[in-house]
């Protein structure tokens, strides 16, 4: 049955708080299918490969997938295509290149090719940096509408990480839990104990 | 719903099928009129076209809107924050549907085009209005006395809330009169724990209560209890808010005297000086660019505030050379929208271990306090706060340190509890806030648009800053920590609560519209949306909207049965 359907015949017949919402967990997975990745807009393969394991150190696969697995190097690669301005990408693009720079000259060799606790290293640099220059950029979300990426490379990189995981179907479905239609308001309510990673 | 086009002669027709457009045809085809109404916008299918359940993995953007689809043609609606990359397609093109300003002087002007027009996005916060508003422009000598009081309206408001359902809290204050409300929505931790702390610091001065909305929280007149998936304004497929397009459009088919005609953008009325009617309605199909004339025996304006004064100013004929049932010249003056964007938030502590289940589509509210039973020296009139707690998301992480299994771990937990409390203002009538058609510009359909004069003036100003001091003291009171001030300079018309331009009072010389909403000048003429209003009140004003559309359709039929229209 269609979801649509299924609601309103639902709301037709009041049933609606009785009924649980697993019921819709089946249309809503089909809703999420088929957003099958394209191919880069922006990034070169080189470019591609540290964004890959970047995000992947921001967000790594735990007790639910990371940021890899979620693809977030596709979305990063629309924003930057379709979304960002000239300069926000140049930002982003030579922020890359300046991440590959500082591997090659602590380690010898690329980032993407680094090892995992050197990349730690490299993203606690910038980590450390973003947050000595923490007031340079606007520390407040933005209304939507002047939400921009003219930000340090580190800040548009954890903005775009954590947007393009979080918002995945892995974010929302595994790490977040969302769920959609809840059927009911409680107040006040005891938290679900927390999922251990 | 049926679109079907026949020439013929209506009873009536109106013009817009929004809020008010979609009352007025529920009323007068209940009561036994053949009705027309024209749109402007699109047909709108619930099934094709809402989506409050599309999650955000399949938006492109992710939520982030198509930013430069959205810059070039909706630089005015995008700044709305319900026009988001689910909702865009209900907020109107800005380059077809273009108005002027003073660019030192901007106006946003957020408009719907379609079947339900604004009345699918509205945030559906439904409040009374008190004498306490209507009696303040007589007090104090501003603006026209109104022409009706809250006896006059009151039945009505009982009347559009047992059919609308609304979701409140009694409270007994004579400021914001109760209604006949269906149960409560709950508060939830922190919202409980600043509600008590307020009480004990305020007493009854300063009351929180659950916000007061068109939302249903049980089974209402067929409607089924929300769901609680929370973004009313992508639409509701269970109909559980209350918008012409669930709950009145519907009704209004059933009774098979509606004619719904999409794609019709109205140009101006038809006046016939013989008989000091107006006979019809100039109408240009918004598919084809053709012109064509209805004709009906009454005709209801309920085309949103600024839309229906624009049809009367483009109706000007010799005799009202400013524009049609002008002869007060009060036409298009004293614009007004309520003063948005000041207000504070802060950290409640503790209830780390307790959530929220469910997205409530409702906040909280606090009624006016200033100049209720106190005197305040520095400004007239008051606010109201609208607000909530909530827990805040993984979305805090942008803006912290961190990285890794830790920093993870720590974004899937809700962050502390943040109340913010934002006010909402009554802006003064002033003729000097007014609109006139800007004789160069046309909109992609040949209308003349309108220029659009507006600004806020010191008194609205002043409330502003007093909201923001007043919100931090409630919290303080609270004890919240990380207390933050702002003030967001919302240009007026973003609050989308633009009202006045063709007001009612006893007077014909001083006002456009009777007790009644019909137009002094033309007796078969009448406009029921918020071009009406001769003060703004700080509260809410869609049920007073709905409120006097039933009663003008009322008085409308009763006087049509009499043989007086």
């Amino acid at each position: 049955m269609e979801r649509r359907e299924a609601l309103r015949l639902m709301g037709a017949a009041s049933v609606f708080s009785v009924l649980s919402s697993d019921l819709f967990a089946a249309t809503l997975q089909a809703q999420i299918a088929g957003n099958k990745a394209g191919s880069l807009g922006t990034l070169s393969a080189g470019q591609n490969e540290i964004v890959v394991a970047m995000s992947d150190v921001m967000i790594p696969a735990t007790g639910t997938p990371g940021a890899k697995a979620a693809k977030v190097n596709e979305f990063i690669d629309l924003i930057l295509t379709e979304w960002a301005t000239e300069e926000e990408r140049k930002v982003f693009l030579e922020g890359l290149a300046e991440t590959d720079r500082r591997t090659n000259a602590l380690f010898g060799h690329g980032f993407a090719d680094a090892s995992a606790k050197e990349q730690a290293a490299i993203v606690q640099g910038f980590d450390e940096e973003l947050t000595v220059s923490h007031s340079e950029y606007s520390p407040k979300e933005p209304r939507p509408w002047e939400l921009t990426l003219l930000l340090p490379f580190f800040a548009q990189m954890r903005r775009l990480t954590l947007v393009g995981y979080y918002t995945s179907p892995i974010g929302q479905e595994q790490e977040l839990k969302v769920d959609i239609i809840p059927g009911a308001l409680h107040g006040c309510v005891p938290a679900e104990p927390e999922v251990k990673p | 719903m049926r679109t079907v086009k026949k020439p013929a002669t209506y009873d009536a027709i109106i013009i817009g099928s929004g809020m008010t457009g979609g009352w007025a045809a529920k009323e007068l085809t209940e009561k036994g009129l053949k009705v027309l109404v024209l749109e402007a916008g699109r047909p709108i299918e619930p099934d094709r076209d809402y989506v409050e359940h599309v999650p955000i993995a399949e938006l492109k953007f992710r939520g982030m809107n198509n930013r430069r689809e959205t810059l070039k043609d909706q630089p005015i609606q995008r700044t709305c924050y319900a026009c988001d990359e689910w909702a865009s397609k209900f907020f109107v093109n800005d380059t077809e549907n273009p108005y002027t300003t003073d660019p030192a002087k901007p106006f946003a002007w957020i408009r719907g085009r379609q079947v339900g027009g604004k009345s699918i996005m509205w945030a559906r916060q439904s409040y009374r209005w008190s004498d306490l508003d209507f009696e303040a422009n007589a007090r104090e000598g501003i603006g026209a006395d109104w022409p009706i009081r809250y006896a006059d309206i009151e039945p009505w408001y009982n009347y559009v809330e047992d059919f609308a359902g609304i979701t409140g809290q009694a409270e007994g204050l004579p400021q914001l009169p109760d209604g006949h409300f269906l149960p409560p929505m709950e508060m939830n931790c922190a919202e409980i724990a600043v509600k008590e702390a307020i009480a004990r610091q305020f007493g009854r001065e300063r009351v929180m209560t659950i916000g007061r909305a068109a939302v249903l929280t049980q089974t209402h007149n067929g409607r089924a209890a929300c769901h609680y998936c929370g973004p009313c304004h992508r639409g509701c497929i269970t109909q559980s808010y209350f918008s012409s397009l669930n709950a009145t459009l519907p009704v209004a088919e059933k009774t098979g005297r509606l004619t719904l005609r999409p794609y019709s953008v109205v140009h101006s009325l038809i006046f016939d000086s013989q008989t000091r009617r107006v006979t019809g309605v100039k109408v240009i199909d918004g598919q084809t660019h053709k012109a064509m004339e209805f004709q009906g025996r009454l005709i209801f304006l309920c085309a949103s505030a600024l839309e229906s004064t624009r049809i009367l100013l483009n109706s000007a004929t010799p005799e009202f050379s400013t524009g049609l049932a002008n002869s007060s010249g009060e036409l298009g003056r004293n614009l007004m929208d309520h003063i948005m964007g000041g207000g504070a938030d802060g950290i409640i502590p503790g209830y780390l271990d307790r959530v929220q289940f469910g997205n409530r589509p409702n906040g909280i509210y606090v009624p006016r306090f200033r100049n209720v039973s106190s005197r305040e020296k520095n400004f007239l009139r008051g606010y109201g706060f609208q607000g909530q707690a909530e827990r805040e998301s993984w979305q805090r992480g942008i803006h912290e340190s961190g990285f890794g299994a830790s920093f993870k771990s720590r974004l899937r937990t809700p962050g502390p509890w943040k109340m913010t409390f934002s006010g909402f203002g009554e802006c003064l009538p002033n003729p000097a806030n007014f609109v006139e058609i800007d004789k160069a510009r046309v909109d992609a359909w040949g209308v003349p648009v309108l220029k659009i004069h507006c600004e806020w003036r010191d008194n609205e100003k002043t409330l502003l800053r007093d909201m923001m001091i007043q919100a931090a003291e409630m919290l303080a009171a609270a004890g919240a920590e990380n207390i933050h001030l702002f003030n967001h300079n919302s240009p007026p018309g973003l609050t989308i609560h633009e009202m006045g331009t063709a007001r009612m009072g006893a007077d014909p010389k001083t006002s456009v519209l009777n007790k009644h909403n019909q137009a002094h000048d033309v007796k078969n003429l009448f406009l029921t949306d918020g071009a009406c209003m001769a003060s703004s009140s700080c509260v809410n004003p869609s049920l007073t909207y709905m409120a006097l559309t039933a009663r003008a359709c009322d008085y409308a039929v009763s006087e049509m049965k009499k043989g007086e229209l």
